[in-house]
């Protein structure tokens, strides 16, 4: 019989799941499970009571004195591949009345799931080959890495850290330093870095994944190797302030890397920062962009890191441009849909809450739908153009450049 | 591991538990009860022998949830050892700085329900109701047993003393009030309502049956002892305002019952407790400790 190993549960986890008081206030707002398909097994209560019954079926106090049970295969496998279904967006942590933290708690049970040989799925394979091999989840030679910043090379001078000492080093990300539709969004955060005389290099070919795919899908050892490369080269670099476009990105920095080694820099989001370089007077932003714009609030950078009012304040500060709110946002803002791997193994899923994501945005009257990480504003763009909506995807950097004249 | 440590671990987490199960059964099985009024002794001890042998299973199955979260990650060693752990720096953080904002902590948020207050005005009231009842209900136990058994308070005892009235009578009487109001509110949302969040399945009807049988049972004795006028049930019967409503519903020779019933509701209450740490409402003291050990592990507490 093929016993669960357990070991690789975290206590707290294992706590919280007793701690669940089966309300079901989360199955209400869950975009996978509740919103777009109504499976209770996605909801975190059905995750939580299934996997808490199996566990307990096997070392629980009946498993003690009757002997443990067999789990059916075919239910390890559901359980396993709803588990993928969740974006990680943590809108379950907003609204749980027992405060249970279910973010560290899905990313949790699928590295229990990957210890157990039941994951990961076999549509995420493609990308931990790709990160162990390219050093990207994009299948994208290392030698292309820098490549985006090629349109600047006369205009911006973007130093190599590993070569040249400077204060900020700005950390890409893999998926704006590759996909050719998103790669505006390092061109113009170099711009505006630029144009506020920031001091500031990047690790041009050598930077690795940040490792945020790989952790969201359990794959916690694959993670720490791509990790340890990328503090290994913050340690050589030496910057006073690691910047991240990407929201991903910042999470995993901020969040995931102190737990894996030491990262002397402090670490902030380019929303922070610009927010900083505005207050001290070292961006004005006089340029003129007229509009109403609406924002959608990543969950990496939202719920996860409670970074809610800087991009607003960015916003607000552009002369011309009227931010209006969508009715779900800040912490109650609608996942985009494409986290937590749910792209990659169920993009129908995924457009499905993009969708109404994208309905949310247009509700509000705004023509511009403006977001602060690349994941979602490729999830987004991707809706606005398959519904033929009238709505502008643009991310936040590009408006900050059009206002700082740096674009 | 060695098997020696391992048999170390346990015998230093084992005797100690086992001794305050003895010793809890034993204030169970000696205090007096000079104030029970029921007229069959042999009923009072067949409860006392039911409550101790539930209050048993009560502590065996918490430890063992216990024991299963002490299997998670990180472990080296026996779970046994972890516990003990667990136990020496529950100990050291009762006498640190931070155990205010521990209480404070517990206080707005496992028992006040501060987030669904903000979700729901309805079901932060239903819980309200259930989880306040049963924590003050507990409280004013061990306050009333104490000053009945071991102080032998005179208010406390004599039929018109200010404790008896207000403690004994009304105060058990209000708390009862909470929590069956609590439970109706959500009996009627699971069973009549029904929202789509709700799910009900065998432990969630379980459980909130067995709470309303307990509860319900309560005041429908109370009325009995009252309509029949056993002792302690004769004078200032006002004070228990709900028993005395359902007294008005019963005639006088309820009270030939009254023994049956007293121990019906009696086995039935030391069963509810017996059956806490194999149901849903396990998450009654599971909840406090998670929120408790995540703010721990949090910026709020740790710098406190």
């Amino acid at each position: 019989m093929k016993k669960l190993d357990i070991s690789k549960l975290d206590v707290l986890a294992m706590m919280q799941f007793d701690a669940c008081t089966r309300c079901g206030e989360c199955t209400a707002t869950c975009p996978t499970g509740g919103e777009a398909q109504d499976v209770e097994l996605v909801t975190p209560r059905g995750k939580i009571l299934k996997l808490r019954d199996f566990y307990r079926r096997q070392y629980g106090l009946r498993a003690k004195i009757l002997g443990p049970k067999e789990i059916p295969e075919e239910e390890l496998k559901e359980l396993t591949s709803r588990a993928y279904e969740c974006t990680i967006c943590g809108q379950c942590r907003a609204v749980c009345p027992a405060h249970l933290d279910t973010i560290p708690m899905w990313e949790n049970m699928r590295e229990f799931l990957v210890a157990n040989g039941l994951a990961p799925l076999p549509a995420h394979e493609s990308i931990i080959k790709s990160v162990e091999n390219y050093g990207n989840p994009w299948m994208q030679p290392r030698v292309q890495r820098s490549r985006w910043a090629k349109r600047l090379d006369k205009e911006v001078k973007i130093k190599d850290v590993l070569k040249e000492s400077c204060e900020v080093l700005y950390f890409v990300g893999c998926t704006a330093a590759y996909d050719p539709n998103i790669r505006d969004m390092a061109i113009n955060t170099a711009k505006v870095l630029a144009k506020a005389k920031v001091d500031f290099g990047t690790l041009g070919n050598e930077e690795a994944c940040c490792g945020s795919t790989l952790l969201r899908t359990g794959l916690v050892e694959e993670a720490r190797k791509t990790a340890n490369k990328n503090i290994a080269m913050f340690e050589e670099a030496a910057p006073s302030l690691i910047v991240t476009s990407c929201a991903g990105c910042y999470k995993t920095l901020k969040q995931d890397y102190p737990k894996i080694g030491k990262v002397d820099a402090r670490i902030a989001h380019i929303t922070e920062y610009v927010l900083e370089l505005i207050d001290s007077g070292r961006l004005k932003l006089d340029g003129r962009v007229d509009g109403r714009v609406t924002f959608h609030d990543p969950c990496h950078l939202g719920r996860h890191n409670k970074l809610y009012d800087q991009p607003r304040r960015i916003l607000e500060s552009i002369p011309g441009l009227e931010l209006v709110e969508m009715e779900r946002n800040r912490e109650d803002a609608r996942c985009c849909g494409a986290g937590g791997g749910v792209k990659t193994a169920f993009p129908d899923l995924a457009q499905k809450i993009s969708s109404m994501r994208v309905e949310d945005a247009e509700r509000t009257g705004a023509a511009i739908l403006t977001t602060s990480c690349p994941f979602c504003y490729q999830s987004l763009k991707a809706t606005i153009e398959a519904k033929g909506s009238k709505l502008r995807m643009m991310d936040i950097m590009e408006l900050v450049a059009i206002a700082a004249d740096a674009a | 591991m060695p098997e020696g440590r391992y048999l170390k671990d346990k015998a230093w987490l084992y005797f100690p538990f086992f001794a305050v199960v003895i010793l809890v059964s034993a204030v169970i099985l000696l205090l007096p009860y000079e104030t029970v009024y029921v007229r069959e002794r042999v009923y009072l001890e067949m409860f006392l022998v039911t409550v101790v042998v539930c209050v048993a299973v009560f502590f065996i199955g918490t430890l063992y949830n216990v024991l299963l979260w002490a299997h998670g990650k990180g472990l080296s060693g026996s779970p046994e050892r972890r516990v003990l752990g667990w136990l020496g720096r529950c100990i050291r953080l009762v006498f640190s700085r931070r155990f205010a904002k521990l209480v404070v902590v517990f206080l707005r948020d496992a028992m006040y329900l501060s987030k669904l207050k903000d979700r729901s005005v309805t079901r932060w009231l239903m819980h309200l109701l259930i989880l306040g009842g049963f924590a003050v209900m507990f409280v004013l136990d061990l306050v009333v047993t104490f000053s009945l058994d071991f102080l032998k308070y005179e208010p406390m005892i004599s039929e018109d003393g200010w404790a008896k009235l207000w403690l004994r009578d009304f105060g058990f009487d209000l708390v009862g009030a909470m929590m069956l109001a609590g439970l109706l509110i959500a009996a009627v949302r699971r069973f009549i309502q029904r929202p789509k969040m709700v799910r009900t399945e065998l432990p969630d009807a379980a459980s909130i049956l067995f709470l309303l049988a307990v509860v319900l049972g309560g005041f429908i004795l109370e009325g009995m002892g009252i309509a029949g006028g056993i002792p302690d049930h004769g004078r200032n019967v006002e004070y228990s305002f709900l028993g005395y409503a359902f007294s008005l519903a019963m005639p006088a020779s309820a009270g030939e019952w009254y023994d049956h019933a007293w121990l019906v509701h009696a086995i039935m209450s030391a069963l509810l407790i017996a059956y806490i740490p194999f149901s849903k409402l396990f998450h009654m003291i599971a909840t406090p400790i998670a929120i408790e050990v995540d703010r721990l592990m949090s910026k709020e507490v740790r710098t406190a």
